[in-house]
């Protein structure tokens, strides 16, 4: 029997968790606070540019079952908002009960209000966690899947303090790296103006708070524009932002309000104030964070040095996803590193060969990529995704972009990869 | 759980933290208070680093040398009773707030002649507190305890709420319906009072040894007893005491689940050593006896190395006591 133990229960916990199950694991996922999908809870949007590409990737590869019930949860579809095609929008407010049921499904040990407070580590190898009751939990393999936000305090130091964000720390305790906790010396990201970390790009209003004309127009067409009266027009907070996607000049000229169950809002944060000085927005006030006309969540302060194939240098059992491993941004680019991560740990207690997606596939060359700009400067103050930014253009200069369900299958097949993460390994 | 609190900082969640410690990123907490870039605490409940930003404006961070860092009382102590040559039972008339922080056990205080130096001020246990008065126990041994009684003086000036004056609190507070051993010898016995009542009110039942220890007598027996603890006196800790300890780890019946330690430090290292000749190992808790001067985690007079080489100031921070490198 092999167990993999997976640690932090957002969306790059999940499809690790997923890819390990099916690929024949014993997999146990722990969760500090009492949800899934961590700041997947404010995301919603997928779909949107290269993230088609992306996901149809993972479907085609086995892998697609996160999607798939994403696509069943969705409130909006083929939407366009500026900068951004043929965008879905999953409800946040009912999406994780529905991703919790599909890993109990696979026997997934999903232990939710665990957090791991320590690592033991003999020589190259970790031999189990220990969480903050002191309790031990053993595993083969580990996946760090924890995110690069850390505890509040970071938030207070590089950012404007804690917002009472969906991270929940205070309640739940802070969030702890397993890398950083197995000695691996991380990376931090940094703001375009070299500052360290990033805020998170967006946040939730009450959509009961709107003016009932806006609600109702935002539910008919999922996405509103509002030009901004001149005065709000600033443009010095795009370059704080995570998701980089969402930092063009649009957003800075308007507000964009999407319908994922709350109305997320495109900008870190707002104040409050100055957001109830715009028409239909008199009575808004913030959902999640519910601070969010003060700030947001710093994230990118610690990820994992790791290989193509996201097992972390330097500890021999311990792979990564999502935000650790590497300056990504989303649940796609989650997900698809999720499932890299969940399945590879398998292959290392089989003594098997690591997977590593290849470039002609849009996630390979993606992970790649990221792993060669995170050893730059330039490269570090800079947010990758397939939806937007550096990154999108690069897929679209070297023709990994395409909105063609048929095409992106054949190009997985071309691969031999067809199904490889419904393989059973053990 | 409590192995994680037993290297914390005592003042955390208290009013004197964050301290002076993280003016200068000293915390010994905080990563960021202590110069480091990103979070890596051990998790207490309470962000430090918030603490700090929120409680910024604290009249004791101001920069005039003469305000106190905690509590003063400016004061006259009366002498209850002469337990030996140059040791004497004093009661002090204390602030009521000063009182009330004191009134748990571990707690200490500074003492000193308002006339004198700050530098002659020393650090005495506190026995009981009872209202607004509290009680200690002083031997006349130094310069400074020798300073309180000389010309018939009786003004003192008190300054606390200090917290660790014991090794392993975190079992003290945290045991209940267990069997306890106290062992206590010479200027171990006041601390020892406390712990025996603060052990008591968590339904544990007590078994405590007593020895006269350096001063040369027992004087807390017949208050435990009153307590409803079982007393066994001895003439010599090191010849009897030992002994009697060595029997009852011996025997599975009586064998305890803590053992409390008040006295020297040989005291601690004989009981360790009889631990590791039974081949049990127990939680043990053990009065501080470190040599202290500010109480404020500043000096380093008290740090103690321990075996995975990190320096302790143990004014402030728990530690288990087994973990120190013997000196």
């Amino acid at each position: 029997m092999i167990n993999v133990v997976v640690v932090g229960g957002g969306w790059a916990g999940c499809a690790a968790a997923l890819a390990a199950a099916k690929a024949g694991a014993q997999v146990v996922l722990l969760e500090r606070t009492d949800l899934l999908l961590g700041t997947g809870l404010v995301g919603g949007i997928f779909r949107n540019n290269g993230r088609f590409t992306a996901a149809e990737e993972a479907i085609a590869m086995g892998g697609g079952d996160l999607f798939v019930a994403m696509d069943a949860n969705s409130r909006h579809r083929g939407i366009h908002f500026p900068g951004h095609s043929h965008a879905s929008f999953y409800d946040v407010t009912t999406m994780e009960p529905l991703v919790k049921k599909i890993l109990q499904n696979y026997g997934i040990d999903v232990r939710s209000r665990t957090r791991v407070a320590n690592v033991v580590k003999y020589r190259k190898k970790i031999q189990y966690l220990v969480n903050d009751n002191d309790e031990i939990i053993q595993g083969d393999a580990f996946v760090d899947t924890t995110g690069t936000s850390g505890p509040m305090g970071n938030c207070l130091k590089y950012g404007n303090g804690c917002a009472m964000c969906i991270l929940r720390c205070p309640t739940f305790g802070p969030r702890v790296s397993i890398t950083a906790k197995a000695d691996v010396k991380e990376i931090i990201g940094k703001k375009a103006d070299g500052s360290y970390g990033a805020m998170s790009g967006s946040c939730k209003i009450n959509k009961d708070s709107l003016r009932p004309e806006l609600k109702d127009q935002l539910e008919k067409e999922g996405m509103v524009v509002i030009p901004l009266p001149e005065n709000l027009k600033k443009t010095g907070m795009l370059g704080k932002k995570a998701c980089s996607q969402y930092a063009i000049a649009d957003y800075a000229e308007n507000i964009v309000l999407i319908d994922t169950g709350h109305a997320k809002l495109m900008t870190p944060f707002f104040p409050l104030d100055a957001l109830r000085t715009i028409p239909g927005l008199e009575r808004a006030r913030y959902e999640d964070p519910y601070s969010g006309g003060v700030g947001n969540s710093i994230r990118y302060l610690g990820m994992a040095p790791c290989s193509h194939s996201l097992k972390v240098d330097g500890v021999d059992n311990l792979f990564c996803a999502g935000e650790k491993a590497g300056i990504m941004v989303g649940h796609t680019e989650a997900v698809v590193t999720g499932l890299l991560a969940g399945h590879n740990a398998v292959r290392c207690c089989l003594d098997m060969q690591y997977l590593e997606l290849p470039s002609e596939l849009a996630a390979g060359d993606f992970i790649a990529f990221i792993h060669e700009q995170m050893t730059t400067e330039e490269g570090l103050r800079l947010r990758y995704t397939f939806s937007g930014s550096v990154y999108f253009e690069r897929m679209k200069k070297l023709e990994l972009y395409s909105s063609q369900r048929g095409e992106v299958n054949d190009r997985v097949t071309k691969t031999n990869l067809t199904d490889i993460y419904n393989t059973c390994l053990v | 759980m409590l192995n994680k609190l037993l290297m914390s900082c005592i003042d955390i969640n208290s009013p004197y933290c964050p301290c002076l410690l993280s003016q200068t990123n000293h915390c010994t907490f905080c990563s960021h208070l202590k110069g480091e870039l990103v979070c890596d605490c051990n998790w207490s409940g309470v962000c430090i680093l918030y603490e700090k930003q929120w409680q910024q404006k604290k009249p004791r961070w101001t920069n005039d040398a003469d305000s106190p860092v905690r509590l003063e009382s400016d004061t006259e102590f009366i002498i209850k009773q002469k337990i030996a040559e140059h040791t004497y039972l004093l009661e002090i008339e204390v602030l009521p707030a000063l009182a009330q922080s004191l009134a748990k056990c571990g707690s200490f205080i500074f003492m000193r002649r308002p006339s004198d130096q700050q530098f002659y001020h020393f650090p005495v246990g506190v026995m009981k507190v009872d209202g607004n008065n509290i009680q200690v126990v002083i031997e006349g041994a130094g310069p400074k305890s020798s300073r309180l009684f000389t010309d018939g003086n009786r003004q003192v000036l008190v300054r606390g709420p200090y917290f660790n004056g014991i090794f392993g609190q975190p079992w003290i507070d945290n045991v209940d319906n267990g069997k306890i051993l106290l062992i206590a010898g010479g200027m171990g016995q006041p601390p020892a009072v406390p712990i025996a009542r603060k052990l008591l009110t968590n339904g544990n039942s007590v078994k405590a040894i007593l020895a006269p220890g350096k001063i040369g007598t027992v004087f807390i027996a017949a208050e435990l007893a009153v307590l409803g603890i079982q007393v066994q006196e001895v003439t010599s800790m090191r010849q009897f005491g030992m002994h009697a300890l060595a029997e009852i780890l011996a025997d599975p019946e009586a064998c305890p689940e803590l053992i409390v330690s008040a006295g020297p430090d040989s005291q601690h290292y004989g009981i360790i050593a009889a631990m590791q000749a039974a081949g049990v190992n127990l939680p043990m808790a053990a009065t501080n006896n470190t040599t202290m001067c500010c109480g404020e985690g500043i000096c380093g007079s008290c740090e103690r190395l321990t075996r995975n080489n990190s320096r302790v100031r143990t004014c402030k921070v728990q530690a288990d006591f087994s973990q120190f490198i013997q000196e």
